[in-house]
């Protein structure tokens, strides 16, 4: 039997077998070369309750070439693009190790999330957030937990300031509510558009309050 | 390095009589071809100001080159070949700073470099190789190895790694195991007890198929010549011969797939030919032939230090003829497509141009590449033949009709010739006599500018490409002119050996314009004044000569004309020469003085006076 085919095969057994850890493999299609790997957020962490799925494409060459990944669900975090979900990771590129496999390739993924590594930023903007206010940043990455990956709603901190949640700045916010819209539409299309770091200079108030008649 | 330009005076004597231009053609007899000739071997012994020492090497010199410093390390560390080998890449092969680092510290180094390390690292031996190898995936390739275990010492490679018969001394990095209790690779999770394993000094062990088909991957997809063990994190390299061992059978080894075997055979000759690529590119002396499928390598010390490459170009040639090895002979019998296959592997050491672009300097050549390339040419045509319309900037041609310009997009109505509104034209239409109105005067001036730039660029580029599409088509003349050549054999009495006067003249033909070409990109640069008019003489004079000869050359043939033809020939011929040289001379030596002024500025020469830059 063809190698790859009988390391894939014995993977996917492997992970469904193994009941202490809770990573999990699936088919997408008929091919076991394309799969879908799930796993929680890890505890203690802004991603805390989430479920994250990663697209994974077993190259031609696997397990001598690293398999390629990226994450299905939205994650805000600085080693992964909030766009793509494009993931920078050393062991899917230059670290790879044929000895590594899916599961232990999904639980790195997992420890990525609990250690972020804003020197080595894959997303500019959300490393820059990370660095500048850690505070904003892990409730912008709640909050996204909670709206992309199905995290709980945090009860404990409902009065929280729903302008830090969003990730934005209180006085871009107060700033377009002086022009009597709504706070909370004024949040929502913020947030939509992004309205962070470089994005503040590029997008035009017109654009925004072209947005907030809408 | 200047004492290798030596100026030789003799020669220039020579190149003054013909710089006044009183040289009669006449005057040149046939010796004179000879004499070429003989300047031509004198250039071997002592070379002019434009040309360069340099060396040419094979593979299997360069593969000395390697041999000569890993021994010369392994004799001064004391370590053995596999070893030197690795420490030597690990350092980019500074020999000096490898053995100043391992002098500091040794263990280090070694650490560093992927070479395992144990307490008893001070007797160097050659590292025994004591598994056969063999393209393991077919099961019948498989069962006879099994055999081989006789040679391996009965002892499990699972076994602990602290028990004494581990330890190993360091040049011992291969050692095969056999596995007696269920052996099940991690990687491809085989479990046949007929599993061939191998494993580096760290005793990560893993199944022969997997080795191959992870050192196969690495050589070929990656092009890498660093293989490290495959467990995670593990840094040890694996050694040249253990490589060897995965990818080439031993002889007497059981024959497995034969496809399989031949595609490990190129795997492994690839692996060989990137380590030599490896060690050229670390050599600042050294430069691989850009030729397709070319494996020489040529060495040129003088060219090696960004600095010499202000006054110094250096062509090269690596010594081989045609693509991928093909001899000269096969060139002689095919005319034109011979006479590509037989052409000499001419490059620029110092800069990716794959053509001998003297006279001019590696950064001004680059320069006018890019300027060529550029889309900015496009712009100044759009600059030129276009104008915008005044109230809405929409770029317009104008290619008919009358001056009464409606602004297709936004309806604005204007005069073609002073930009100015049409309304103010009033009742005379179609003639414009507000010419010298404030508002058409800007648009007109900066147009004007861009134009007359453009016009200079064009001037040179024009003649850079004629130049170039006529040594393109001196693929045909070279067919044609053997064909000539054959003619005047049957015409005439002459001989072949008479009649290669019209293929020297061609070849001659071919670099001249080669010279030529180059000339009008270091014109373009050259700021204005008497250095530059010398130069532009001195590039008409070849110019001139150049288009005489090759107008001779394709001169119908008729017999009774031949001895005549023939004469002149010869005479332009030398004289085509001649002027090359002088151009190419004169060029030369006026970087070496630093005589040569740009009109833009340039790696290595100091930023032009305002006052030359000419656009």
């Amino acid at each position: 039997m063809d190698a790859r085919l009988r390391r894939v095969n014995k993977e996917i057994t492997d992970c469904k077998n193994d009941k202490t850890s809770n990573v999990k493999i699936d088919l997408v299609d008929e091919s076991p070369f394309h799969l879908k790997g799930t796993f929680p957020g890890p505890e203690g962490t802004p991603y805390e309750g989430g479920t994250f799925e990663v697209d994974i494409v077993i190259p031609e060459s696997y397990p001598f070439q690293p398999v390629k990944m990226k994450f299905i669900t939205k994650v805000y975090h600085p080693n992964v693009s909030s766009a793509s979900g494009a993931i920078c990771l050393d062991i899917l590129k230059d670290a790879w190790s044929p000895v590594l496999t899916l599961k232990s390739t999904l639980i790195s993924l997992q420890s990525l999330l609990c250690s972020p590594e804003p020197n080595d930023p894959q997303d500019a903007e959300v490393a820059k957030h990370y660095m500048t206010s850690r505070s904003s940043f892990e409730e912008t990455a709640r909050y996204w937990t909670r709206i992309y990956a199905g995290g709980p709603a945090d009860e404990s901190k409902s009065g929280q300031d729903p302008v830090a949640i969003a990730g934005l700045e209180k006085a871009h916010v107060d700033r377009f509510e002086a022009l009597g819209f709504p706070r909370d539409k004024v949040i929502d299309v913020l947030r939509r558009l992004n309205y962070r770091g470089k994005n503040v200079t590029q997008i035009t108030d017109d654009t925004i309050v072209e947005k907030l008649l809408s | 390095m200047s004492s290798d330009y030596e100026y030789d005076d003799d020669d220039y004597y020579d190149d003054e009589d013909m710089i006044d231009g009183t040289q009669d053609d006449d005057e040149i007899s046939d010796d004179d071809m000879d004499i070429a000739d003989d300047i031509k071997s004198a250039a071997k012994g002592k070379l002019k100001s434009y040309e360069v020492d340099y060396d040419s090497l094979s593979q299997s010199e360069v593969e000395k080159h390697i041999r000569d410093d890993t021994e010369h390390i392994c004799g001064i560390l004391g370590v053995d070949l596999s070893t030197a080998q690795l420490l030597l890449r690990h350092l980019k092969w500074n020999k000096e700073r490898l053995i100043e680092a391992y002098m500091d510290n040794p263990s280090k180094v070694l650490v560093d470099a992927g070479v395992a390390l144990t307490e008893s690292h001070s007797q160097p031996q050659a590292a025994p190789i004591r598994t056969q190898s063999s393209s393991s995936s077919g099961s019948n390739s498989r069962r006879p190895t099994r055999s081989s275990s006789k040679l391996i010492p009965s002892r499990s490679s699972r076994s602990s790694p602290t028990s004494p018969t581990t330890s190993y001394s360091i040049p011992k990095p291969l050692k095969a195991s056999k596995s007696i209790q269920h052996f099940l690779c991690p990687i491809c999770f085989d479990d046949d007890p007929a599993l061939r394993t191998l494993s580096l000094d760290c005793e990560h062990t893993y199944c022969s198929g997997c080795w191959t088909a992870y050192v196969v991957s690495k050589v070929r997809d990656e092009g890498e010549h660093c293989i490290r063990c495959m467990e995670e994190k593990c840094q040890l390299v694996a050694p040249d011969n253990f490589i060897q061992s995965i990818l080439v059978p031993e002889p007497g080894a059981p024959v497995g797939d034969p496809t399989e075997e031949a595609e490990n055979a190129k795997v492994w000759a690839r692996f060989q030919e990137l380590l030599i690529r490896y060690f050229v590119s670390c050599n600042r002396d050294l430069k691989f032939c850009p030729y397709p499928s070319c494996t020489n390598t040529v060495s040129c010390p003088s060219a090696s230090s960004k600095l010499s490459l202000t006054s110094v170009v250096p062509i090269v040639s690596c010594g081989a003829r045609g693509i991928g090895g093909q001899d000269e002979q096969l060139s002689q019998s095919q005319g034109r497509l011979g006479a590509l296959q037989g052409k000499e592997h001419k490059f620029c050491f110092g800069c990716p141009i794959e053509a001998d672009h003297r006279p001019v300097i590696c950064a001004v050549a680059k320069m006018w590449m890019k300027k060529c390339r550029d889309d900015s040419e496009t712009a100044n045509w759009i600059k030129s033949n276009t104008k915008e319309c005044t109230n809405c900037q929409s770029t317009i041609e104008k290619n008919g009709g009358c001056n009464h310009m409606t602004c297709k997009k936004c309806k604005h109505e204007f005069c073609w010739v002073c930009m100015g509104p049409w309304s103010e034209h009033g009742t005379q239409w179609y003639s414009c006599n507000r010419y010298d109105e404030k508002a058409g005067q800007e648009a007109r001036d900066s147009q004007s500018r861009s134009r007359a730039s453009l016009e200079r660029y064009l001037h040179y580029y024009n003649r850079w490409a004629n130049h170039e599409q006529s040594a393109k088509l001196s693929l045909d003349l070279y067919a044609k002119t053997e064909k000539k050549m054959e003619e005047m054999q049957i015409t005439s009495a002459l001989t072949w050996i008479e009649v290669q006067f019209m293929k020297k003249a061609v070849e001659e033909l071919d670099k001249c314009r080669q010279t030529l070409k180059w000339t009008y990109a270091m014109a373009y640069y050259l700021a204005k004044g008497n250095e530059k008019e010398l130069f532009e003489d001195n590039q008409r004079d070849l110019e001139q000569a150049v288009e005489q000869l090759s107008e001779l050359i394709e001169s119908p043939i008729e017999p009774e004309n031949i001895p005549t033809l023939r004469q002149q020939v010869t005479n332009k011929t030398v004289y085509v020469a001649k002027r090359n040289e002088i151009v190419l001379e004169d060029t030369a030596n006026g970087f070496l003085d630093g005589r040569w002024k740009w009109n833009a500025s340039v790696d290595g020469f100091d930023d032009p006076d305002p006052s030359l830059i000419a656009f």
